[in-house]
């Protein structure tokens, strides 16, 4: 049997900053719910390669479809390699302040 | 100390104008990503999870205070205010953004600095011994060596492709400190049959998804045959090593397939064949390089009155006692130590320094540590050259910026590589767990009754962490989706080295400080009086172990 399919957001690295950054309707952002969520395997196909676009374009880095729940309205990514992304930093509290607090 | 000579500094400069040159190209779109990756990465600049990464080269871990003011100054101007200094004895920046990444190697280069050798498949900067110079049992300071073969592979032609990346590491002690057995090639300077030193050498360490010891290729190298003897091994290496396959392309598993002794009979075939002449150093570099590393002209000490002074000051602060207990060691200069720098505070990520802590260190150094310093690769900074007299100044500067935790070499002074907060290749976290660990054995005194543990964590099979060859190894997997932590133990980075061993199955993240504990409690509980960690592994195996960890499961 097919794998079912699972709501999908592409995301990518931006060039300039190498940040995570996510297609939305209008061009990439860094907040994942502002994010375009495909819902079926066409549209899917169709996100990933406007993400193909953008890096031809020199606009973003290696593209790809991120896996997403939707249970909260917002997406929000399955693997946590992609949540830790989607939040934009460590899971912990990191430098200065939490090398400050450490210390 | 070690300076950049011109040719050194024309290098550099072509080298940060061209990649300025190829940044350019590549924002202007006149670079595709597959085109631009191999330049970036000859730059040390990775793209990691969150951000660009830049790995900037400290050879063989020594540092002078500008150099780390420089840091500081960078960490501030153009990354987040912090640095992560690695296993590798280098530091890492983990936000530049790639606009500015040629006005950090210009100011990098301002102080001698670069970030070349740092990636890619080429001889990596050599690593060394912290306390090179320093350590009373040292036959020479290994950083001659390590930058006679700096100054060799740094352009070597046949060299600069090669299969796999190619790590070198040198130790002038018997104690290694410089874990020369998990390297492609180990060096230890050894004396001859006739007492003048030279070189034992060992090849086919390494850690990651294979991990092996090394093995003795030669047990005495005359010196001056260093650099032919290295060509030799590295152009059998070359010729034979695999392209095809990227995880049997490292000169480790070269050396199982072929056996050692096949190994070692091709480079001496090779190095009886080759014009060694054209390849070994001239006898008045070797000088000049020397001197540049002689130990500093450091001042004589009342060394009585000064150790009256320390004993005093540490009958006054406990905390000051343990700290020279467990932080400095013995120099070959009476009156003189070096001490450790702790980046382990209880509940950090290991390795991380701020700007303002960069700074402490470089100004401590200036003024107590005849201007040095050394990164060590168990991620602590050394100050090698502190007076005896200076200690409780120095404890008390590093103190006002949280850079006292008397912790070197015991259960917090956790090993951990960036894993999945930063790492783009990892497959679960590390720097968290090992803060959750540092967290449930934050008493000192604790700490200093389990005595010397090291513990090393890696957020995936390619081992930064080292977990191999920690007393306690974990190394952090992916299952299914959920993070699991396989645990090893009675590795050992050093002269009697060894890889641990499995206890089982892997655990969850919640359950992993737990874990440590049960494991250290049981060795608490069955330790004669006296015996390591490690020596109580040596002696009872994993079988109590194993059952303390699965007994209930
Ligand atoms: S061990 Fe893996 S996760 Fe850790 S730094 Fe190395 S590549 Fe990244």
């Amino acid at each position: 049997m097919a794998k079912a399919f699972k709501p999908q957001v592409v995301t990518a690295n931006d060039l300039i900053e190498g940040d995570s950054v996510f297609l939305a309707r209008s061009g990439w952002v860094r907040d994942i719910a502002e994010a375009r969520v495909a819902r079926t395997a066409e549209e899917a196909d169709l996100l990933l390669e406007a993400g193909v676009v953008a890096e031809a374009e020199n606009t973003v880095v290696g593209p790809y479809l991120v896996e997403v729940g939707l249970e909260t309205g917002a997406p929000v990514p399955l693997l946590r390699r992609e949540r830790i992304r989607a939040e934009g930093g460590p899971t912990f509290a990191y430098a200065p302040e939490g090398i400050a607090r450490a210390a | 100390m070690y300076r950049y000579d011109e040719f050194d500094a024309a290098f550099v400069a072509e080298r940060t104008q061209q990649f300025r040159t190829q940044v350019k190209r590549r924002l202007a779109g006149e670079l595709t990503e597959a085109e631009f990756k191999p330049l970036r990465l000859m730059n040390g600049v990775y793209l990691q999870l969150h951000a660009y990464m830049l790995r900037i080269a400290i050879p063989y871990g020594t540092l002078r205070p500008d150099q780390m003011r420089m840091l500081a100054h960078i960490a501030e101007r153009w990354d987040r205010g912090y640095g992560h200094f690695t296993t590798r004895q280098n530091i890492q920046f983990n936000w530049p953004k790639l606009k500015d990444v040629p006005d950090i190697l210009d100011a990098l280069a301002s102080v001698e600095m670069h970030a070349i050798q740092t990636s890619g498949n080429c001889i990596r900067n050599t690593t060394s011994d912290p306390y090179a110079g320093v350590a009373p049992e040292e036959i020479e300071d290994p950083r001659i060596t390590a930058e006679l073969i700096r100054q060799w592979s740094s352009l070597h032609p046949e060299f600069t492709f090669l299969g796999r990346k190619f790590k070198i590491a040198v130790t002038g002690s018997e104690h290694d400190r410089a874990a020369i057995k998990i390297h492609d090639i180990g060096i230890q300077i050894v004396r001859g049959p006739d007492g003048a030193p030279g070189y034992r050498v060992l090849v086919g360490g390494g850690l990651g998804r294979s991990p092996f010891i090394a093995k003795e290729l030669r047990g005495f190298l005359p010196k001056a045959d260093l650099l032919p003897y290295l060509e030799a091994a590295l152009r059998v290496y070359n010729l034979h090593g695999r392209r095809d396959n990227k995880y049997k392309a490292r000169i480790k598993i070269l050396v199982h397939e072929l056996g050692i002794e096949e190994y070692a009979r091709q480079v001496e075939a090779e190095f009886a064949r080759m014009d060694r002449a054209a390849v070994a150093a001239p006898a008045e570099e070797v000088a000049r390089i020397a001197a540049y590393f002689a130990l500093p002209e450091l001042p004589a000490r009342d060394t009585e009155a000064d150790a009256a002074e320390t004993r005093r000051m540490a009958a006054m602060e406990p905390e000051f006692a343990a700290w020279l207990e467990q932080n400095t060691a013995p120099h070959r200069v009476p009156g003189y130590r070096a001490v450790t720098v702790s980046l382990k505070p209880i509940g950090g990520a290991p390795g991380d320094a701020t700007a303002e802590q960069m700074r402490v260190m470089a100004d401590v150094a200036e003024h107590h540590s005849a201007g040095e310093l050394r990164i060590t690769h168990e991620q602590n900074v050394v100050l090698p050259h502190v007076a005896e007299g200076a200690l409780f100044k120095v404890w008390r500067a590093l103190r006002a910026e949280g850079l006292d935790t008397a912790n070197k070499g015991l259960v917090t002074d956790i090993i951990a590589c960036p894993g999945l907060d930063y790492c783009a290749l990892a497959t679960a976290r590390s720097i968290p767990v090992a803060q959750d660990i540092a967290n449930r054995f934050a008493e000192p005194r604790r700490q200093r009754e389990i005595g010397p543990l090291s513990i090393k964590i890696s957020g995936c099979i390619n081992a930064c962490g080292h977990h191999h060859v920690g007393h306690i190894g974990i190394l952090g997997i992916d299952k299914a989706g959920v993070e699991s932590y396989q645990i090893t133990l009675g590795g050992d980075a050093t002269e009697t080295a060894s890889l641990g061993d499995r206890t089982g199955p892997g655990f969850g993240y919640d359950e992993v400080p737990g874990v440590i504990e049960r494991v250290v409690d049981t060795y608490i509980a069955l330790r004669e009086p006296g015996e390591t960690f490690l020596a109580a592994y040596r002696r009872l195996g994993m079988a109590p172990f194993k059952e303390a960890l699965y007994a209930d499961h």
